[in-house]
């Protein structure tokens, strides 16, 4: 009897150790979700109406984005140009990328996060189908990487409540290059291109299908840190339709010679603004 | 009573490893490692040396025209040119490093270049009736154990709803106008080499004869720290499509011809 139950028991301790081996292989291969916010789905930005770096005001001067006052009156001449036709410092459309801060406006169909414990992706189909990579793996900041519009983010996950699970992704961009400007309106940042973005994303406490994210922009364009809270919501169709935004496709603006033109509907260049020359075509022979 | 107490302790083993990879938890184990950085290893053709694309006659009287507009310095059926997207299945040509992100739900495809990022949803999904079609198409995914090990090895994905134009490369290679496309692909690694993988690509398209299979391999590249590059198609694109033809941008931003004898445009609308 004895002897049954020492072999009982014998078994039981080689089945435990065999059961921690299979656990701790898991554990290295396994991604446990549940100690992650589930950000699953399609996020769309919470204030409609035309996208802006500041929801909480109306675009354009009524943002009181924090400028210095050079980069200040370069703003009021790009409202100016737009007023008359132009399109300012407005960059994105003739197809350039948005990038960081802009591009969490949440442009085109909205926002797809994919977590996964060494990087977090986000997903943003904006005209240029840009993904950003938020590096949660500990690393440091690169020192061989090309600047992107996008940047170079890393993040860290954060158990704000001490509950056992991450509820917060604390983000740092840098790298960036430009042009980048905050929204359409050609709010631009400073071409020296040393912003540094911080981000604070997380679940409202209250609401699960709103997501926040805090954006601070530190950037030699301003006075001060720039910090606006951007709010998103959950689709609530499970299998959304993620939309194709080719930024190309029926654009009928046209760059040349440092000037915006337009495309008529018959396929002929016209001009954007009142009394705009034709373009200067002397590299075509005439004769 | 040993073979019972056995059993029960196997009980107690299977609970905790259900409590431990449950349902919140993603068993990578069960699907291969493809992480890293994935570059072709040949050039970005879909037609390889000595092969010939089985196009039906209308279409090889199209590819003729493109072959020769190209010669003339046109861009024939090929529109890249113009940043619109590639689309399926020339997306699987890789023109810049691939990422593959491999979730129970969806196996996510990021190449930047045109628009070239999948979604190749594996949650058991059938094809939507209201889709709107786009370059890349709407991908459909089912992971195959093929060895019986228990582990899956290969995705088999059918990619429809795709619109146009497309061509298979910059070759301007066409793929059907009425854009009735279905892409197969099956997607493993090669046999004892976890750092290779196949994509063997099947296009049933109504500009061929018949389905064409070609093989894709991608070699993963050795840096787990890979720098991901950001293309952004406009950028420093010096072509420029006005009456419906193509022109180019000087050094200095000036239009100038593309082709031999190129007329400038039709400047009507300016006074």
């Amino acid at each position: 009897m004895l002897g049954r139950g020492l072999i009982g028991a014998a078994a039981l301790a080689a089945l435990t150790a065999l059961a921690t081996v299979m656990m701790t292989t898991g554990a290295a291969q396994a991604f446990e979700d549940s100690k992650y916010p589930n950000l699953k789905g399609l996020w769309t930005r919470s204030v409609q109406g035309a996208p802006r770096f500041d929801t909480s005001k109306p675009r354009g001067l009524p943002q009181q984005a924090p400028l210095k006052p050079e980069f200040q009156k370069l703003y009021e001449v790009s409202l100016a140009d737009q007023a008359t036709g132009g399109q300012g410092n407005h960059t994105v459309y003739r197809c350039l990328a948005w990038g960081m801060p802009a591009m969490m406006n949440g442009y085109g169909t909205g926002i797809e996060f994919v977590v996964l414990p060494e990087i977090t992706y986000m997903m943003v189909d904006d005209g240029n189908d840009s993904v950003r990579r938020i590096f949660t793996d500990g690393r440091s900041f690169p020192d061989d990487f090309e600047p992107t519009y996008t940047g170079y983010s890393i993040g860290k996950w954060l158990d704000t409540d001490g509950d056992g699970n991450f509820d917060t992704l604390e983000v740092e961009t840098r790298l960036l290059k430009g042009p980048r400007v905050y929204d359409n309106t050609g709010l631009m940042l400073h071409p020296d291109d040393k912003s540094v973005i911080n981000e604070r994303i997380y679940l409202s406490k209250t609401q699960k299908s709103v997501l926040v994210d805090e954006i601070t922009v530190t950037d030699n364009a301003l006075t001060r840190p720039w910090k606006v809270t951007k709010a998103y919501n959950r689709d609530p169709d499970p299998q959304p339709y993620w939309r194709e935004d080719v930024c190309a496709e029926g654009n009928n603006h046209i760059y040349i010679g440092g000037e915006n033109y337009m495309i008529s509907a018959d396929g002929h260049l016209m001009p954007a603004k009142k009394g705009q020359k034709p373009p200067d075509i002397r590299h075509f022979r005439t004769n | 009573m040993h073979r019972h107490f056995s059993l029960g302790a196997f009980a107690v083993a299977a609970a905790l490893l259900t409590t431990f990879t449950g349902a919140g938890a993603f068993d990578e184990s069960k699907y291969p490692d493809w992480k890293g950085a994935w570059e072709r290893k040949a050039p970005p053709r879909w037609v390889q040396q000595g092969d010939k694309a089985p196009l039906t006659p209308e279409y090889q009287k199209i590819m003729d025209w493109n072959t020769a507009d190209q010669k003339a310095g046109g861009h024939g059926w090929e529109t890249s040119w113009m940043c619109l997207p590639p689309g399926m299945p020339r997306i699987m040509n890789v023109y810049e490093p691939m990422e593959v992100i491999v979730t129970p739900d969806t196996t996510y495809i990021l190449i930047s270049h045109i628009h070239d990022n999948r979604r190749i949803y594996t949650d058991g999904r059938d094809w939507p009736k209201d889709v709107e079609d786009s370059f890349k198409g709407y991908s459909i995914g089912k992971w195959l154990d093929t060895d019986g090990d228990g582990r899956y090895d290969t995705l088999e994905v059918e990619t429809r709803h795709m619109k146009g134009p497309r061509a298979y490369d910059t070759g301007g290679l066409p793929l059907h106008a009425d854009n009735k496309t279905v892409v197969k692909e099956k997607i493993y690694n090669e046999k004892g080499n976890k750092d290779v993988m196949i994509d063997e690509i099947t296009t049933i398209d109504n500009a061929l004869t018949g389905p064409w299979t070609v093989k894709k391999v991608y070699e993963r590249k050795k840096d787990p720290k890979h720098n991901w590059i950001e293309e952004v198609c406009a950028e420093n694109n010096p072509h420029v499509k006005v009456d419906n033809d193509n022109y180019m941008l000087s050094a200095e931003g000036l239009l100038m011809p593309s082709k031999k004898g190129q007329k400038p445009p039709d400047l009507r609308y300016f006074k």
